[in-house]
């Protein structure tokens, strides 16, 4: 009976550890290292991976349902496949996003996150990644109409370009389109103009998203179509 | 002489100071500031006991380490002490290593500047290697004595080495003498390697030191390429 017990407590235990993960150099160059325990799977967005242990499997891994991964790729402006990554004994393991930026980590204990499109970084197996229709309003949202949606128990990685404001909405929020990263289900949100017509225009903002509920919104302070309206006219031919 | 980080994180510099008589050695067009005792010539690779064509030659094969045909060299011109600073042109972190207890071997376009005192000599990939991995088919070798500065694109990690480690090609900025690398499959079959995205990888054995970038610049140009108006022409 007490090494029943002994071996519940144990596994209890076990269960419980997460991943050991070390996220550094946000804001300007997020990267993680991982230290992967025994079987322990990690899955990231193809060409992630920038440094690991030589004994490490590399593999690739449909996520959901074939027509799910893809709309995910279509839709989401992710891959159809995720590179996994896991050994019986276990290493260590570095990814970084293309873009430099904010790395942030959630831990999901069956509940899920809105992640704009493209912002999907690595997760472990109990993730389910889905791209789902924002409905005609995201169109506006500067990030495309689709969305993503992070549901399940586990890590999830995702990223930013610039830096990340975390931001515990209650009641009303306003942010301008194209600097949304994440935000919980239970937040709601609607595209409006800032104020009357001309001020709109005139402001240089456009759209922007007024968020309301309760919940927490990730924001970057940085957008990847803005700096490249900007360096456009900066290149030679 | 003394090399010390100045701004460190996303813009690294490196600031120099000389003592009379001593010289630094930096890619063509990385310095940003200097005092103004310092004599700034250019200098072309050549070894000393080689003439024009060695010159020559070596500034080819420069060329083809992403590196500049010649070199910038630094010396006070007085008696007094003298002060160069450096910057790469990209963003990212410079780090400064001593040569001498090792010999370093420096990725295409990596090598920023090293003191008078260390010898530098391009060294042939081998097509295979070269023609396959992103960092360029000649790279930058330092041996002799002194400091060594290098950049990268993003955060620069010192990884040792015992045992095995694998690189995502393009994160690669340089390594020590000793160790040897393979360019190859990321694991598993081939058919895996390329649908988990990351296609070839070097893969390191030996014992040593690994210093590598967080970030890969192709990878974001093909994020930000899409967003950018085609080339003409």
């Amino acid at each position: 009976m007490k090494k029943l017990l002994e071996y519940i407590l144990n596994r209890a235990k076990e269960l419980q550890i997460n991943m050991r993960f070390d996220i550094k150099g946000n804001p300007s160059y997020g990267e993680v290292d991982v230290d992967l325990g025994p079987n322990e799977i990690l899955l990231i967005e193809p060409g992630a991976m920038s440094r690991m242990s030589s004994n490490l499997n590399s593999s690739f891994q449909r996520q959901g349902g074939f027509f799910s991964a893809m709309f995910r790729k279509m839709f989401g402006g992710e891959n159809f496949f995720l590179g996994k990554y896991e050994h019986p004994d276990g290493g260590k393991l570095t990814f970084a996003p293309s873009i430099p930026g904010h790395v942030e980590h959630r831990q999901l204990t069956n509940n899920s996150l809105n992640i704009m499109a493209g912002g999907f970084l690595a997760c472990t197996p109990g993730v389910n990644i889905k791209a789902k229709f924002g409905g005609l309003k995201a169109l506006f949202s500067g990030e495309g109409a689709f969305l993503l949606e992070a549901s399940g128990s586990g890590d999830l990685f995702f990223n930013s370009f610039g830096g990340v404001v975390e931001k515990e909405i209650n009641g009303e929020f306003i942010v301008d389109t194209g600097h949304v990263v994440a935000f919980d289900p239970s937040l709601d949100y609607k595209i409006t103009g800032m104020g009357s017509f001309k001020s709109t225009m005139l402001s240089g903002e456009g759209m922007v998203m007024r968020f309301s509920g309760n919940g927490k919104l990730y924001l970057q302070t940085r957008n990847v179509s803005s700096i490249a309206s900007w360096l456009t006219p900066r290149l030679l031919g | 002489m003394n090399v010390k980080i100045d701004t460190e994180g996303a813009f690294g510099s490196a600031l120099v100071t000389l003592e009379a008589g001593e010289k630094f050695v930096s890619e063509a067009g990385a310095m940003y500031r200097a005092s103004p005792n310092m004599e700034i010539s250019v200098e072309s690779r050549k070894k000393k006991d080689e003439g024009m064509w060695g010159a020559l030659k070596s500034g080819i094969k420069a060329l083809f380490a992403g590196e500049s045909f010649f070199l910038s060299t630094y010396t006070p011109n007085d008696s007094q002490a003298g002060e160069v600073g450096l910057a790469p042109t990209h963003q990212g972190e410079v780090r400064s290593v001593k040569v001498g207890p090792e010999v370093w071997i420096c990725s295409g376009g990596s090598y920023l500047g090293s003191s008078g005192s260390v010898n530098l000599d391009t060294q042939y990939q081998g097509l295979s290697k070269g023609m396959f991995s992103k960092e360029g088919l000649v790279f930058v070798q330092a041996s002799g004595e002194g400091d060594l500065l290098v950049n990268g694109f993003g955060r620069i990690s010192s990884v040792d080495v015992s045992g095995g480690i694998t690189i995502d090609n393009g994160h690669l900025i340089a390594f020590t003498e000793g160790l040897e690398y393979t360019i190859s499959k990321a694991g598993g079959g081939w058919i895996s390697s390329m649908m988990s995205g990351e296609g070839l990888v070097m893969k390191f054995s030996g014992q040593g030191k690994v210093l590598v970038q967080s970030h890969d610049p192709s990878r974001l140009g093909g994020v930000l390429g899409p967003l950018l108006p085609p080339r003409e022409g």
